[in-house]
């Protein structure tokens, strides 16, 4: 019987140290509150260091990181003399769901963690909410455009991305806007969660100002040829050809319409055209459209700002992108601009507050109306859709072609933030 | 009910009280997240152990039953207003009956002709669900996180899920055991070795296959519930994960197939070395390479596995290893 007690003591201590272990530390750097005036606040989030995930997840914590460095030279001064700086705790997430509530739990529990930025994705961010709002934490995300996430009671969630039902709408206004005459859209769309929902948003809200979809078809993401598609369309005549979903698709479906010789009027692709990658199409690229949630070229200003009667907080637009180019030897992506957001946006919250009490930090997020190098933010206060960006809007980019024949992108859309008037038809 | 007086039986429910308890007693949420990491895929793995260790039929595609049950019980939660624990039993339910059709027509495969078919079954099913509006096509579903007031609040869920969870691991274990050493279980068993031989014994093996399919696709069903209820949401892309089949087949060889502590072992050494491998800088982009470099050497090296190896190394154990 000794042998058996021997050998269940030794399976439980297995079990236990897998269990202690199961947390898959893997801290940024620590950062302990100091006395004597100066108060740390600890950020936690999780990044997608591994799995489909990592390139945008690298760029949003890039952005993050650049933030960080930024505020923490001098802290933020509160009136009461404290010096507030920050430390973050990561984790990574591994581009799935399943260990993201144990790594958000560390991060609350452990890690003590004042404040949560949420991970890349609607998907994992749905998981962390449900740790965020149960713990009692602020979350900031981003990269979480889903509108489902914040229409589910939470309280504690507030997102920063314009929310993917107006993903596309802006492009139907600017179809509008350039050719009121046009009448026929065609819909074509990957099959999966966020470009569903981008696209019925957009069916809906054409239809509602007239137009006519001809065509609504969706497609498998490892789609890589097109032709039966592209054939429907050629069928239908649309003016407009929108839809897209991720980067390999959407760039394979603009090459192949252009190889096929489709040139609508327009061409409005989601994620694909806004990634520099994408002008390696060469002349398949010109034209086409593309909603990005920030672009270098947007008009954010503090001009602007006062023109439209809105206070302006943070750094300029050229501030932001100019520091990350000189930190990481590239131009800012719109995830890499929505990490910076995230923590800007904390910043007026912990500023605007004066303290970084969770419930003052709250009401401070609960009352911003402020334009920053990100855009127009607000966010909803009511009890059906709690921390749903409201005010945040997408710029349109398009690719064309300068004067010595290279390609630019060009925000199109909204006119106020033209850095070009759209090219229209494209071809 | 022999199986009772032999001890493996005590070490194993015994090991997976103490580490279930673990969180329990020292009420540490971390501890809790991680333990239920580690039951979840104690549970998949012993109940895929069913039908790869005992009956010798691989199924790379058995996180069909995870996602399939998820999505039926999540479906009965958010849209229907149905309680976690019926809905879980109807998503256990639903992979049954998946599993009984399945059964009937796939079990006549064998060998490798039966492997590719269930990554078949798996990706069709995936296609499937992003197609069918009731469960919300690609978008999938969410449950609104009022729910949760019906289970004492977020918290509460936390820990009721976890009980949940860890009452589904001791139910997989017992059965696992209860299969073995069971008439049925040996049935399987003469199947894996020679299932002509088994036919010409009398035993009916469509049958005995497929009562195998549906047991082993019960547990995963209803955990999938679990799970996705946990999250709050529901996406076809996250339901049916076709490496995580990948990752149970590993944690069933590692530890052992055929034995009843084998998915246990294996399952909480794959998830340690999980971990290990993607917290280190030079192998956190290998996870899954290594994975299967790791089942190669398992398969050329130790086909047994750590509970076979330890049988065989130390023939004292026998009873106590099972």
């Amino acid at each position: 019987m000794k042998r058996y007690f021997l050998l269940i003591a030794l399976l439980v201590l297995a079990m236990v140290a897998t269990a202690c272990g199961g947390a898959a530390p893997k801290k940024d750097d620590g950062g302990a509150a100091t006395g004597g005036g100066e108060k740390t606040v600890v950020i936690g989030y999780t990044a997608s260091v591994t799995g489909k995930y990592e390139v945008s997840s690298s760029g949003q914590t890039n952005g993050l990181k650049l933030w960080m460095e930024q505020v923490n030279k001098d802290g933020l001064k509160l009136s009461d003399g404290t010096v507030v700086k920050f430390a973050a705790k990561t984790y990574d997430d591994e581009s799935a769901a399943e260990r993201v509530q144990l790594l958000y739990t560390t991060l609350i529990e452990e890690d003590k963690a004042d404040f949560l930025i949420s991970p890349y994705s609607s998907g994992l961010t749905d998981a962390a909410a449900v740790i965020a709002e149960q713990g009692g934490k602020l979350m900031i995300t981003t990269g979480a455009a889903s509108d489902a996430t914040y229409k589910k009671g939470l309280s504690s969630v507030f997102q920063l991305y314009t929310p993917a039902s107006r993903y596309l709408t802006g492009a139907v206004d600017m179809l509008g806007a350039v050719d009121p005459g046009a009448k026929k859209i065609a819909i074509v769309y990957e099959n999966a969660k966020f470009a569903t929902s981008v696209v019925q948003a957009a069916k809906e809200y054409a239809e509602g100002k007239g137009y006519e979809v001809v065509l609504f078809e969706g497609y498998d993401g490892e789609t890589t040829d097109f032709a039966p598609f592209i054939n429907k369309i050629t069928a239908a005549g649309p003016d407009a050809i929108m839809g897209g979903g991720h980067f390999n698709d959407g760039s394979t479906f603009a090459r192949q319409l252009f190889e096929k010789g489709v040139s609508p009027k327009m061409l409005a692709l989601l994620v694909a055209p806004p990634e520099l990658g994408f002008a390696e199409l060469g002349d398949a690229a010109v034209g086409v459209v593309g909603p990005s949630q920030w672009e270098p070229r947007a008009k954010y200003s503090e001009a602007a700002a006062k023109e439209a009667g809105l206070e302006w907080y943070g750094p300029t637009v050229k501030g932001f992108a100019d520091a990350y180019q000189a930190k990481y030897g590239e131009e800012p992506s719109y995830h890499a601009a929505g990490g910076y957001a995230a923590g800007v946006v904390l910043q007026y919250a912990i500023e605007t507050a004066d303290s970084t009490d969770p419930d003052a930090v709250k009401a401070a997020l609960e009352k911003m109306d402020s334009l920053i190098f990100f855009g127009h933010i607000k966010f909803d206060t009511s009890a059906e859709a709690h921390g749903l960006q409201k005010a945040h809007d997408m710029v349109y980019v398009q690719w064309q072609k300068g004067a010595d024949g290279s390609l630019t992108k060009q925000v199109v859309w909204p006119v106020e933030g033209q850095s070009a008037a759209p090219l229209y038809p494209m071809k | 009910m022999k199986s009772w007086k032999y001890p493996a039986l005590w070490l194993t429910v015994g090991v997976v009280l103490a580490g279930g308890l673990i969180p329990v007693i020292t009420g540490s949420k971390i501890m809790r997240e991680s333990m239920f990491l580690i039951l979840m895929a104690v549970t998949m793995a012993s109940s895929l152990n069913i039908l790869l260790g005992y009956a010798g039929y691989v199924s790379f595609g058995h996180i069909v039953f995870f996602g399939l049950g998820g999505y039926v019980g999540f479906y009965l939660i958010a849209e229907q207003g149905w309680n976690l624990i019926p809905a879980a039993l109807a998503g256990g339910l639903a992979s049954g009956v998946l599993a009984l059709l399945l059964g009937i027509a796939l079990l006549r495969l064998r060998g490798a002709y039966f492997a590719l078919a269930t990554i078949g079954i798996n990706e069709a099913m995936r296609t499937f669900i992003n197609n069918f509006n009731l469960f919300g096509g690609p978008i999938g579903m969410e449950l609104n996180f009022i729910v949760y007031q019906d289970y004492g609040g977020a918290a509460n869920m936390q820990w009721l899920t976890y009980w949940l969870m860890f009452g589904v691991t001791i139910i997989a274990v017992l059965m696992s055991y209860g299969v073995k050493f069971s008439r049925f279980g040996l049935g399987l068993m003469s199947i894996r070795e020679d299932e002509d031989a088994a036919m010409a014994m009398g035993i009916h093996t469509p049958k005995v296959k497929t009562m195998a399919y549906i047991l082993s696709a019960i547990l995963p069903g209803i955990i999938g519930v679990i799970f996705f209820f946990r999250n709050s949401s529901v996406q076809p892309a996250g339901a049916f994960r076709l490496h995580r089949s990948i990752e149970m087949i590993v944690m069933v060889m590692l530890g052992g197939q055929g034995t009843v502590q084998g998915p246990l072992v294996g399952a909480a050494l794959y998830e340690a070395l999980r971990s290990y491998l993607l917290t280190s800088p030079l192998f956190k982009d290998l996870q899954l390479a290594i994975a299967g470099v790791l089942l190669l050497l398992i398969i050329l090296f130790v086909p047994s596995g750590v509970i076979g190896w330890l049988r065989h190394r130390f023939k004292g154990l026998w009873r106590v290893l099972e």
